[in-house]
Formats: structure tokens, sequence, C-alpha cells
């Protein structure tokens, strides 16, 4: 798994009083019997930007997701990465890939970028949560700023109230639908994003 | 092998500094206000419009030939804010990815997905030591086949965001706080509605009325999902029907 080898801490700024380039993002995690939660506040800069268009939350496989906190454009490099690798080993062992498999080769890719020469190294840290056949799972690569909890033995819906309580703590002004993100992974080994409805169902059932 | 203090190299290329900034993307950031223009886009229930100043510097400029508005393909437009030949080689880059991908797979390019090759393009610099960011903000517009009018923004350090509307340049905040106050309810702007505000937009944080040689207009609607320019006629007509409803 990923080290910590970044020394330093990322920070929020705005040059010239702009757009927020690196997103002190809350995150939270969830860990039920049958299954794992991942939630994470989505930060939006204006309430001008289309909230559809952003999902912070990506899926690796149907059955791994996997959220990150810190840099989205680099973010999504590592995705991609990560999603061509996925196929290229089901293209080879024509099963789906177990969910060691991946996190271990995007650390080594994020580690190739804090050694290697005219590059700089990835601004993220990623909670990747899967279900294969040793069940539920959950990684991350942690950074000093990322707030978590672990909880252990619950139910799904348990978790899920529990992701979203600790991401309430730190939330600043009203949580709802709209400006976090669920992803859970069941025994029916599907990652799925929850809708905005669902979540507000949740929030409801916590209030 | 950890890169300690920088060695003073973290202004000069896009590595961390100690604090965890990206210098060289920042100074990307003011290259884009340095250069002295405002851009506003508005998306409204059924068109997207694009605005921008046009400022001609020289009068021995041939003004046609100044532009900052850009057809990527004939259903998809491309606004860029900032330095004039950064925005020529993206445009350039854009044109040949969106023919590309037509070619390749067989429908147009949508919106979202060449936004999101700009800034994947864009974070490629940001972390590549051999290439500077380019100081441009990119605004896409089109028609979604399936999301209807889409307006993306995408900017030097590699973020894409979708806008219901929003600005870059030099006054780019006080202008997304003006439109943050007339987008606060979500209202569905009709064609002219959204024309009319982008434009309106524009002068109120300029502070000054324009003539409409003074700015450039792209719109797309979705009855006619083709990329347009506004012509000086079109812009007259909609800076008439704003100064009389004021």
């Amino acid at each position: 798994m990923g080290d910590s080898q970044y020394s330093f801490s990322l920070t929020t700024f705005s040059p010239s009083g702009k757009l927020v380039q690196i997103e002190h993002a809350l995150t939270a995690v969830g860990s039920a019997a049958n299954g794992v939660v991942i939630a994470t506040e989505k930060k939006l800069p204006s309430i001008l930007v289309d909230e559809t268009s952003v999902q912070k939350i990506q899926y690796l496989t149907p059955n791994i997701g996997v959220v990150y906190s810190g840099m989205g454009p680099d973010f999504r490099v590592l995705v991609r990465k990560s999603r061509k690798q996925v196929e290229q080993y089901h293209r080879l062992y024509k099963e789906p890939i177990p969910v060691t498999q991946p996190v271990r080769e995007t650390a080594a890719v994020m580690q190739e970028f804090t050694q290697s020469g005219g590059v700089r190294p990835f601004g993220v840290s990623l909670l990747v949560a899967g279900y294969d056949d040793n069940g539920p799972q959950l990684y991350q690569n942690a950074k000093t700023f990322l707030e978590k909890r672990y909880t252990d033995d619950m139910e799904l819906d348990d978790a899920v109230h529990t992701a979203i309580l600790t991401l309430k703590e730190g939330f600043e002004g009203q949580i709802s639908g709209k400006n976090i993100e669920i992803g859970i992974i069941g025994t029916d080994k599907n990652f799925r994003v929850l809708t905005p409805a669902e979540i507000d169902d949740y929030l409801a059932e916590v209030e | 092998m950890s890169r300690g203090s920088g060695g003073g190299y973290d202004r000069h290329i896009t590595i961390f500094s100690p604090e965890g900034r990206l210098f060289q993307v920042e100074y990307a950031f003011k290259a884009v206000k340095a250069a002295g223009i405002t851009s506003i886009g508005v998306r409204g229930k059924d068109s997207v419009c694009v605005v921008t100043q046009k400022k001609v510097p020289d009068k021995l400029l041939d003004q046609t030939s100044v532009t900052h508005l850009f057809p990527i393909t004939k259903f998809l437009g491309l606004l860029a804010t900032g330095m004039t030949a950064d925005a020529r080689t993206l445009v350039q880059q854009a044109r040949n990815e969106a023919a590309e991908f037509r070619f390749r797979y067989g429908y147009e390019m949508p919106v979202d997905v060449l936004s999101k090759w700009i800034a994947d393009k864009s974070q490629v610099y940001t972390q590549h030591a051999y290439m500077r960011p380019l100081g441009v903000v990119a605004m896409v517009l089109g028609i979604d086949e399936e999301k209807g009018p889409q307006l993306y923004k995408c900017d030097p350090a590699g973020h894409f965001y979708g806008h219901k509307a929003t600005s870059a340049g030099s006054k780019e905040q006080e202008a997304i706080n003006f439109l943050e106050k007339k987008m606060k309810n979500d209202p569905a702007f009709t064609y002219k509605e959204t024309v009319q505000t982008a434009i309106s937009a524009l002068q109120s944080v300029l502070q000054e009325d324009f003539k409409a040689t003074e700015i450039e207009v792209g719109v797309v609607k979705a009855d006619d999902p083709v990329f347009q320019v506004l012509s000086t006629e079109e812009i007259d007509e909609h800076l008439t029907a704003i100064s009389e409803r004021d």
C-alpha cells in the first residue's frame, strides 16, 4: 500500500481570490459485517456550479469503488490508469480483479511519481472500497488531515448512518443529498453510488 | 526521493513547494487575469450563451482577426480567456481531437467529454516538468443529446466543472458574485433572457455600456444546436433590448 512520503500538508490556496484548487475534503468510512460504505463531502466552489457534473466517487469495476481527498485532476489520472490495469487483468484472466490488485498497482504508480525525474508526486490520498471472494474490503493511504472514523461489525444501513454522522461533525453549512456523495458495496458485490434522493432518505433517518 | 525545499525551483517548474503549493499553476491563473479581459457564460433552459470583451489595442489591426471565440466543431464552441497564443494551440488540439472522435466513434463529441479531455491535458502540464501549464481558461459550450444545454469551464489546474453560469478573466470574482444573485433560485432562462443576462452581467461588472463591436457573443440553442457567433446587428438588438428594459 502506498506510503505517505509527503512531508507537507496540502492546503487550500486561492491565487488572486479564485477557485479552490485543492479540496480539503472530509471523507468518512464505515465497515459493516456485510459491506463497506464510503462517504465524502462535495465541496463546490460556487452555487453556479452544476453539482450533477461532478462525481467524486468513481467506479474502477462494478465491484470496486474509489474516492479521494486532495487534487481532483490528479485523481482522474489515477482512476484512468487503474481502470486500464483492471481491464488488462480481466482480458488475461477472464475474472473480476481482486481488490488488492488495483490498490497495489495504483500505489506503485504513485510511488513512481515520487521518484522519477521531471514529475511531481500525486496530491491525493485514496480510499478504495470493494467486495471480492475475501469479502468486503477497504484500503486507504492516509494523509495527516484526512479525518476518518472506522467502525466494525454492524449492518450496512447502520454503517451508512455512522458515515453520515461522521461527515456531519466536520461539515459546514447544511448537509443534503446534493453536497455529499455516498458509495456502498454490499453482499450483492455491486459497488453503487447512492442517488441524492436516497441520501436524503438516510439523512432524514439520522435526524 | 523527496525534493526537500525544492531548491528554489518550485517556482520555476510544476513541483510542490514545502507548503504544498504549485506556484506555476498559480501563476498560470494570474496570466489569465493579466490578459485584461473578462468573459461570462450563462446556461439557460434551452440555450447557452458566452460573452467576452473584444479589445483591439491598435487601430491598424484587422478587427475581424481578433477573436477569443472559436468553433471546435459545428456543434461545439470554445471561449478562451487569457493568453491568446496558448488559446490558439489549445483550440487547434481540441479541433483535432473532436474530429478524430467523430471519425472513430461515429457520433459527435459531447461537451463534457471534450472538457474532460482538455482538463486532462492541462493536468499533465501540472505534473510533468517539461511543459508549463497553459495560461488559458476555456469555456466549452454545446447542446448535449441527453442532458440538454451544457456549459463547462476548464482551468490551468486541470479542474473542470459543468456550470449554470460562470466567469473568467480579470473581473471574474465580481462577475461570479453578480451571477450568483441572478441564478439563486435556479431560473430557467429563455434564449433571450440567457443572452441578456450574460451581456448585462459583463456591462455591470465592467461598469460600461458596450457598443456591439466591443464584445463577442457566442450561442448554442437546443432547437438549432449549431454553435453560432452573433453578428454585430444581432448583438445590437440585444443591447437595445437591455437598455430599454433598464
